[in-house]
């Protein structure tokens, strides 16, 4: 984001570069700090590190809440960033509404991790507390309250994955119009709906806690605002599907993973209401069905966009195309195996399959699923593993690509490629809508000449 | 700034500060009689507000450019503003984190305190904001010594609030941070606003001596604007944390 959003709104930089940096750099002592965890007895409580467990653990979740601190610390001051830049820095003529779509997303999401974060950083310190000073947050011993944990957790954590989300389905709108050759269907309402889901996020934190002792009145609140989510997504989804109506489509390997991203998003949407209704998550929560869900969110929402947006700016970042054989040999091994794995995902977790454990009772009868999950597990491995062979290999090899590789509309695809260090040698002015493809006549940036 | 001259800006603080002095003192007198907390939770709202818009200058932030340049100084200048705010907005959910579970945890009772210590620190806090505010109003009219003596006279008095906090009250407090509920939310709050405080005397450090060494200006000197306006928001904090702590209902066990 921090590389792609200065080049599409025609800045030189972002706002603060300095502290672009700083957060960006901030990454490796958080890094270093998590990796040391798994030397130092792990962290036994996996990510979520409820108390009272991730209180007597050893030492290493402390390693773990560090760096997740630091981590966040980064994200808190990118975020800021981001902002900042966008509504500052925005080239001439650039009304929110002309905005790539992608920008949109981006700033939904600087917008939740610059709030929400906080929340999980204060919810782990006070573990931290609880541990080095004997606080009695979350020991009920003490009269602290375990569930005070989970809110402060969850409030953060929840709208997290829209903070990957958001960008995701930003790609995905902003790829789809260049490869349908058709205006984005809907474009204002598509910019709403990121924020809609922003917003509506901070409030549907409960349902990860639907079984976790939470006062029963939180209950049906928070069932509807999950249910509510629906609403802003399905926006999406429409536009999606009115974008590629009719459209001149052409299947190069963004597209391709495009396309997988929607199916499998989804399929991640449509299992999310069982699990936001309150009476049949019950029966769900802690099972490989929610497991399934997840996956099939975050792959449709985040892995296959990104994928997506990786072949598609690639040229823009080496000035060379990525080789479109080894991308589709990467595409046919990781789709078609990835949805066979969530699929499968689902149906044991149904069946009654817990998650978080290493082992499982042979009377569910799930033994074969299981094995053809590992294969197809081991599938999408050997196919992101052929997209790192592809993205080292066409570095130095690939097919030289300096002009606007994929006819694109957006003001950096329309100086040669790899961009320069300051974005750009002349200013641009925006004249237009930025999604009219196949309009005749229509123009979204022009260059201003030598002034 | 649309206050005239230089002594009647500086005047208008004054004014400010009798405000802000007026209200603590209503809301300490509330506290120990009546002890209302919907009214004990209101005032701290009116005293953000006031400093909000007089101190920290909220308004600055949705100026128009008067200069469409983006590499002239007040550009850049209007750029760092809302980075200061989205900031302060992110910080500021740390603290609503923290307020949140003090009343989740405690409710309607509060830790065993001295409350006299506390409106003691509370209105030393409050002081040295008004230096910090009169060291920028005066760097805004070119006061140079006038704004050494304020800002030299705001870290003094954030140093005195540190002593205050975590060398008396600290030392004095009944209990230790495992010793109860009441502990540990009073440690964990005070030391969180503490480390921002620090932060806050380094800030101004920082600005007293490159403001010795000549580097501000009335035109340029938007560090010294930067560091009044975080110094106001860790007043602002305290606001809300000073009735959480030494005032609102009754004390815990």
């Amino acid at each position: 984001m921090n590389y792609l959003i200065p080049m599409m709104i025609g800045a030189s930089d972002m706002a603060f570069p300095r502290l672009n940096a700083f957060g960006f750099w901030l990454a490796v002592p958080a890094s270093i700090i998590l990796l040391s965890s798994l030397a130092l007895g792990g962290f036994d409580t996996g990510w979520t590190g409820y108390p009272p467990l991730s209180v007597r653990a050893p030492i290493g979740i402390q390693m773990f809440f560090l760096g997740v601190f630091l981590a966040g610390m980064g994200t808190i001051l990118s975020s800021l960033n981001i902002l900042t830049t966008v509504i500052r820095l925005r080239a001439t003529g650039m009304t929110g509404f002309r905005m790539p779509i992608f920008v949109w997303g981006s700033l939904a999401t600087s917008f939740i991790s610059m709030t929400a974060t906080q929340l999980i950083g204060l919810s782990f310190q006070m573990v931290m507390f609880e541990r080095l000073f004997g606080m009695g947050f979350f020991d009920p011993a003490k009269g602290g309250n375990p569930i005070l944990f989970q809110h402060l957790f969850w409030f953060y954590s929840h709208p997290a994955v829209y903070v990957f989300v958001l960008p995701g389905l930003g790609i995905i709108s902003e790829l789809l119009p260049v490869f349908a050759r058709k205006p984005l269907y809907g474009y204002k309402w598509v910019a709403i709906s990121s924020f809609g889901i922003a917003l509506i996020g901070f409030l549907v934190w409960g349902h990860h806690m639907f079984a976790s002792g939470m006062a029963q009145y939180l209950r049906v609140p928070f069932m509807y605002s999950t249910l509510l989510v629906a609403v802003p997504t399905g926006v999406k989804f429409f536009s999606w599907l009115g974008t590629l109506w009719r459209g001149k489509i052409i299947f190069p390997v963004p597209m391709l993973f495009v396309l997988a991203g929607i199916v499998v998003f989804l399929l991640g949407g449509l299992t999310g209401p069982p699990n936001a209704t309150v009476a049949t998550d019950l029966h769900l929560t802690d099972t490989y069905f929610i497991v399934g869900h997840f996956h099939d969110t975050m792959f449709g929402g985040y892995i296959f966009p990104f994928f997506a947006a990786i072949y598609y700016w690639f040229p823009k970042m080496t000035g060379r195309r990525m080789n479109e054989t080894l991308g589709k040999i990467h595409f046919w091994l990781m789709a078609p195996a990835f949805i066979v794995l969530s699929t499968l995902m689902m149906r044991i977790g149904l069946l009654g399959m817990r998650r978080r454990i290493a082992d499982y009772d042979p009377a569910l009868h799930v033994t074969i699923d299981h094995t053809v999950m590992t294969v197809a597990g081991f599938l999408v491995g050997l196919g992101i593993l052929v997209f790192i062979i592809n993205a080292f290999w066409s570095m130095r090899n690939g097919e030289i690509a300096s002009g606007n590789v994929w006819n694109s509309r957006s003001p950096e695809w329309q100086v040669p490629s790899p961009m320069p260090v300051h974005n750009y040698d002349k200013p641009f002015e925006v004249v237009g809508d930025p999604y009219d493809y196949g309009l005749p006549g229509s123009v979204y940036v022009r260059f201003k000449e030598e002034e | 700034m649309e206050h005239g001259s230089k002594s009647s800006a500086l005047n208008f603080g004054m004014i400010v500060l009798g405000a802000l002095a007026i209200l603590t003192a209503i809301e300490f007198a509330i506290a120990i009689t009546i002890n209302i907390w919907q009214v004990l939770a209101l005032i701290p709202i009116l005293k953000a507000l006031l400093v909000g818009y007089y101190y920290m200058h909220i308004t600055r932030v949705f100026e128009e450019d008067k200069d469409a340049n983006r590499e002239s100084f007040s550009y850049k200048l209007a750029t760092n503003r809302i980075g200061l705010w989205l900031f302060l907005i992110s910080d500021s959910f740390i603290f609503g984190g923290l307020m949140i579970s003090r009343i989740n945890l405690l409710g309607l009772t509060r830790p065993d305190l001295i409350q006299v210590l506390g409106l003691g620190v509370t209105s030393v806090l409050l002081i040295s904001s008004f230096f910090a505010n009169r060291a920028e109003v005066s760097m805004e009219y070119g006061d140079r010594k006038r704004f050494i003596r304020s800002i030299s006279a705001a870290i003094g008095l954030g140093v005195l609030f540190l002593i205050g906090v975590l060398g008396v009250e600290w030392r004095l407090a009944p209990f230790g941070p495992e010793t109860n509920l009441a502990g540990a939310v009073f440690y964990v709050m005070t030391g969180f606003h503490a480390f921002h405080v620090f932060t806050g005397v380094i800030f101004l450090v920082i600005v007293l001596r490159n403001g010795l060494h000549g580097l501000y200006s009335a035109e340029k000197h938007w560090a010294v604007e930067a560091s009044a306006v975080y110094w106001h928001f860790v007043d602002v904090v305290w606001f809300f944390f000073y009735p959480a702590l030494y005032l609102i209902g009754t004390l815990a066990q």
